[in-house]
């Protein structure tokens, strides 16, 4: 059984759902099996959203045994393959689905939780939060993903394009980039601004 | 193209639980459709209205509570088509009346209640278990584990609510509703359900004198005919095993448990998957526990399955020991993590290391983080609303509460909210408390979907009984919180189609009060001396309807077609006291704080801001500055 999970997290409005859809859809383009639970935080802002992607694959000539293929929505602790968090806080926040060998792919730009903006509770430091990433896990990549696609693209809408290009490059993930590519195609208008946040993020996690 | 509507059987589509069961109802040719929105059901009222061409001949619809949406059903029922019902699972509490009689009546055509649960209430002001209604419903519950079979056994109801002449339930929780995943597709009927005709069947639709109890004692027979074929209908199902301690589990918890035992290195316990959960046929639950040392029930919330069965083995004189409540919890969600833990510590097992160390770490490390709150979106009516109350009031006042996406007004910076229980908590609650206190001013919230729920009965009463209350009705149009569906309100959707909204004012003034004001929540000082007059004019009921339309729909509908000046507001350094006023008391996210080359400043975030113009407004040092510039020609769409 070929298994990989991937745990995506983000804050309301920052698209961990959509791009956790985009990767599930991609296993639908490749006819592996996929489910995977989501997390969403309401129609408000401030919220925690997660979506959980979890692929499945028997491997040639297995026969399927419910007990090793039966797979819930939810990634157990410890249990992801990749994260991809779209804000800082929030990887280190979600730090027990990772184990020594999880791939972290972080977004450095902080959004400030309302307890930080009352002066009641202090926002930790990039440096802090990548130093106890990196006790969990030695492959944690923080890139200033916001950043990328403003500097390239003059707006925010690229940033998920961008981390999909990261994943593709650091995983490996279960689906190949033209899947991805194909899937973002049907889905989402300006494909070929799309197709270059793509390239972009590839290049920088390659870099 | 929809996906739900493709006609592929065997295709394999990405799809959430609650499009699963939309399709379920489509394969299932339903005719009839309705629901009150509530998390985590909503989308499947959103996707049967999405599907309205595709599908013409199903009914689908947004009623004004659950008991309504229920009694709708069962209306189309009777005419002869097969429908749905569904709510969240507080819904059920208002659909209770209309469900207790469902099984009494029976059904014409199949009626399926679909319930969304909520453990771990993540979505709820509760998360009750609403599988004990059963017991005194008489209605059977299907729980699927995966989104396919939330599609299949949803088909499946139609024929068992037929076959059984009783409605059947679908309980799905937020962990099944919200997941995404694979979905195979069934086959959609080749022939389109005709419309239907009203068949007079005064022995079940009339419950006058004896009928009543004769329709109770059918309703029950109805369920011992069901329970005696459950171990024919292929719903409930055993993986065997050669161990002694056996497992029964249900819903998504089923997949949770096999992850479980997995991680364990468990490979031999027998498992028991119960697919019906009510009712439970004795002789299947026997010959399970037969021979076994124990027998654990892996069931989320309460102990439902656990009660049955106990119950069953008991009268059958089998004495294997069922564990449930006493190991799993009966409150919250459970998921992977906690079942392997308690099924580690019940049966002396290792966790599996991996598992162990992730916890320890995260404990270490992730312990202290700063939490996240909900908080109003930026621009958001009720974030002005709620700052000028709190400013009017200094918060010297009883605050009601009620279910919306005010209930937020719980939260840092607002502060102003005192209970949230059920839907119209708010005045209802208060009008009663009132009788009995004096000398406090008393300000209730309700939403406009909320108060057209349940909400007119609680003011007429508050007016009768000359309850010196203010009302603050903040109506934005829409029900906002469970995801825009429309509201009795709505007088516009977003594709231009007008509704037929209801007259507040109009309702208002007809059932007795004499004092209602509307305010512009973005007009902050009027806003603030309307509240402060209301609070002033003591005596009765006071209403002020707080009318601004919800700042998502609002920049949806401006997205489509912009204004004809485009307008910016922006904070000027030089004038900009500190005084905290937007940044913390109003706390708009779009107002941000940076640091610069001589200290740090305020600003505002331009791709955020939604020009709602409350800060300008209320900003006392006239620091924020607006600026209007024309589009250019041919921007605006005439």
């Amino acid at each position: 059984m070929i298994a990989y999970d991937i745990l995506i997290c983000g804050i309301g409005g920052q698209g961990a759902i959509s791009l956790g859809t985009v990767l599930k859809l991609a296993a639908i383009h490749e006819r592996l099996e996929v489910v995977g639970a989501e997390r969403r935080g309401g129609a408000q802002r401030e919220g925690i959203v997660t979506s959980n992607v979890r692929y499945r694959k028997l491997e040639p000539g297995e026969t399927p045994d419910e007990r090793l293929t039966a797979v819930s929505g939810l990634i157990p602790s410890g249990g992801a393959h990749m994260m991809i968090s779209m804000e800082p806080l929030e990887a280190l926040r979600h730090g027990r689905w990772l184990n020594e060998s999880s791939v972290v792919i972080a977004n450095d730009f902080p959004l400030t939780p309302v307890s930080v903006r009352m002066g009641e509770r202090e926002y930790p430091t990039l440096e802090s939060l990548k130093e106890r990433l990196g006790k969990i896990t030695p492959h944690v990549h923080v890139f200033p993903i916001d950043e990328l696609s403003r500097r390239h693209f003059k707006s925010l809408r690229q940033v998920n394009t961008i981390a999909l290009g990261m994943a593709s490059a650091l995983g490996p993930l279960p689906v190949s980039d033209e899947s991805i590519l194909a899937v973002i195609r049907e889905q989402f208008p300006d494909f070929e601004t799309n197709r270059e946040a793509f390239a972009l993020g590839k290049h920088t996690a390659l870099a | 193209m929809n996906q739900l509507a493709l006609n592929e059987k065997g295709r394999t589509i990405l799809a959430m639980g609650n499009d699963a069961i939309v399709r379920g109802g489509l394969e299932a040719g339903l005719g009839y459709f309705s629901t009150y929105p509530g998390t985590p059901a909503s989308e499947i009222g959103e996707g049967y209205l999405a599907l309205r061409k595709e599908f013409p001949h199903i009914h689908a619809e947004f009623s004004v509570n659950e008991h309504v949406a229920a009694h709708g059903a069962q209306g189309a029922s009777w005419a002869g088509v097969r429908s749905m019902v569904a709510m969240k699972h507080v819904g059920m509490n208002v659909a209770a009346e209309v469900l207790h009689f469902a099984g009494y009546t029976g059904v014409r055509s199949g009626l399926v209640v679909v319930i969304g649960s909520d453990p771990g209430a993540t979505s709820s002001t509760s998360e009750q278990d609403d599988r004990w209604y059963s017991l005194h419903t008489h209605l059977p519950i299907l729980e699927p584990s995966t989104i396919q079979e939330a599609k299949d056994f949803t088909a499946l109801a139609f024929e068992l609510s037929e076959r059984y002449n009783l409605p059947v339930i679908l309980n799905a929780p937020s962990k099944l509703c919200h997941n995404i995943g694979s979905l195979r597709l069934g086959a959609l009927p080749d022939v389109l359900p005709a419309g239907g005709r009203f068949e007079r069947n005064p022995n079940r639709y009339i419950n006058l004198f004896g009928g009543s109890v004769a329709n109770h004692r059918r309703a029950m027979e109805a369920v011992e005919n069901l329970r005696k074929d459950v171990p024919t209908l292929g719903l409930n199902r055993l993986l065997p095993g050669s161990g002694k301690i056996g497992f029964i589990s249900s819903s998504v918890n089923y997949p949770y448990l096999l992850e479980a035992l997995f991680l364990l290195g468990i490979t031999d316990a027998p498992v028991l998957k119960i697919g019906l959960s009510f009712p439970l046929n004795a002789r299947e639950i026997e010959s399970f526990a037969e021979g076994l040392e124990r027998v654990y029930v892996v069931e989320e919330l309460e102990g439902f399955i656990e009660f049955q069965a106990k119950r069953l083995l008991y009268d059958s004189g089998l004495r294997t020991p069922v564990i449930g409540k006493a190991v799993f919890p009966a409150y919250g969600e459970l998921d992977v993590d906690i079942i392997t833990g308690r099924i580690a510590d019940e049966l002396g097992v290792k966790l599996p290391g991996r598992m162990t160390r992730a916890n320890e770490l995260a404990d270490r490390l992730a312990g202290d983080l700063p939490p996240r709150q909900g908080a109003f979106c930026t621009g958001c009516p009720h974030r002005a609303t709620l700052y000028s109350i709190v400013k009017a009031t200094g918060r010297d006042a009883v605050f009601a509460g009620d279910i919306g996406c005010y209930t937020l007004s719980c939260l840092p910076p607002f502060r102003a909210f005192d209970w949230v229980t059920c839907m119209n908590c708010g005045v209802g609650i208060a009008q009663g408390l009132l009788q009995k206190i004096e000398g406090e001013d008393l300000i209730a919230y309700v939403g406009d979907s909320t108060f057209f729920h349940s909400g007119i009965p609680g003011l007429i009463n508050a007016v009768q009984q000359n309850a010196d209350l203010v009302l603050i009705i903040l109506d934005n149009k829409w029900v906002a919180m469970t995801g825009h569906q429309p509201s009795p309100t709505t007088d516009t959707t977003l594709d231009g189609t007008r509704m037929r909204p209801v007259d507040i004012k109009g309702l208002l003034k007809s059932i007795g009060v004499s004092y209602v004001r509307t305010i512009k929540p973005f007009n902050i000082k009027a806003s603030m001396a309307a509240i402060k007059d209301a609070i002033r004019a003591r005596g009765g009921v006071r209403v002020l309807i707080a009318e601004e339309e919800c700042a998502l729909q609002y920049g949806r509908r401006i997205a489509r077609e912009p204004g004809e000046y485009e307008v910016y507001y922006q904070i000027d350094a030089e004038r900009c006291q500190k005084c905290n006023e937007c940044y913390i008391e109003l706390g708009c996210p779009a107002i941000r704080r940076e640091d610069t080359a001589d200290g740090w400043r305020y600003y505002i975030e331009e791709a955020s801001c939604l020009r709602c113009g409350a800060c300008h407004d209320l900003c006392l040092n006239s620091a924020i500055l607006r600026t209007e510039i024309r589009r250019p020609v041919g921007a605006v769409k005439s």
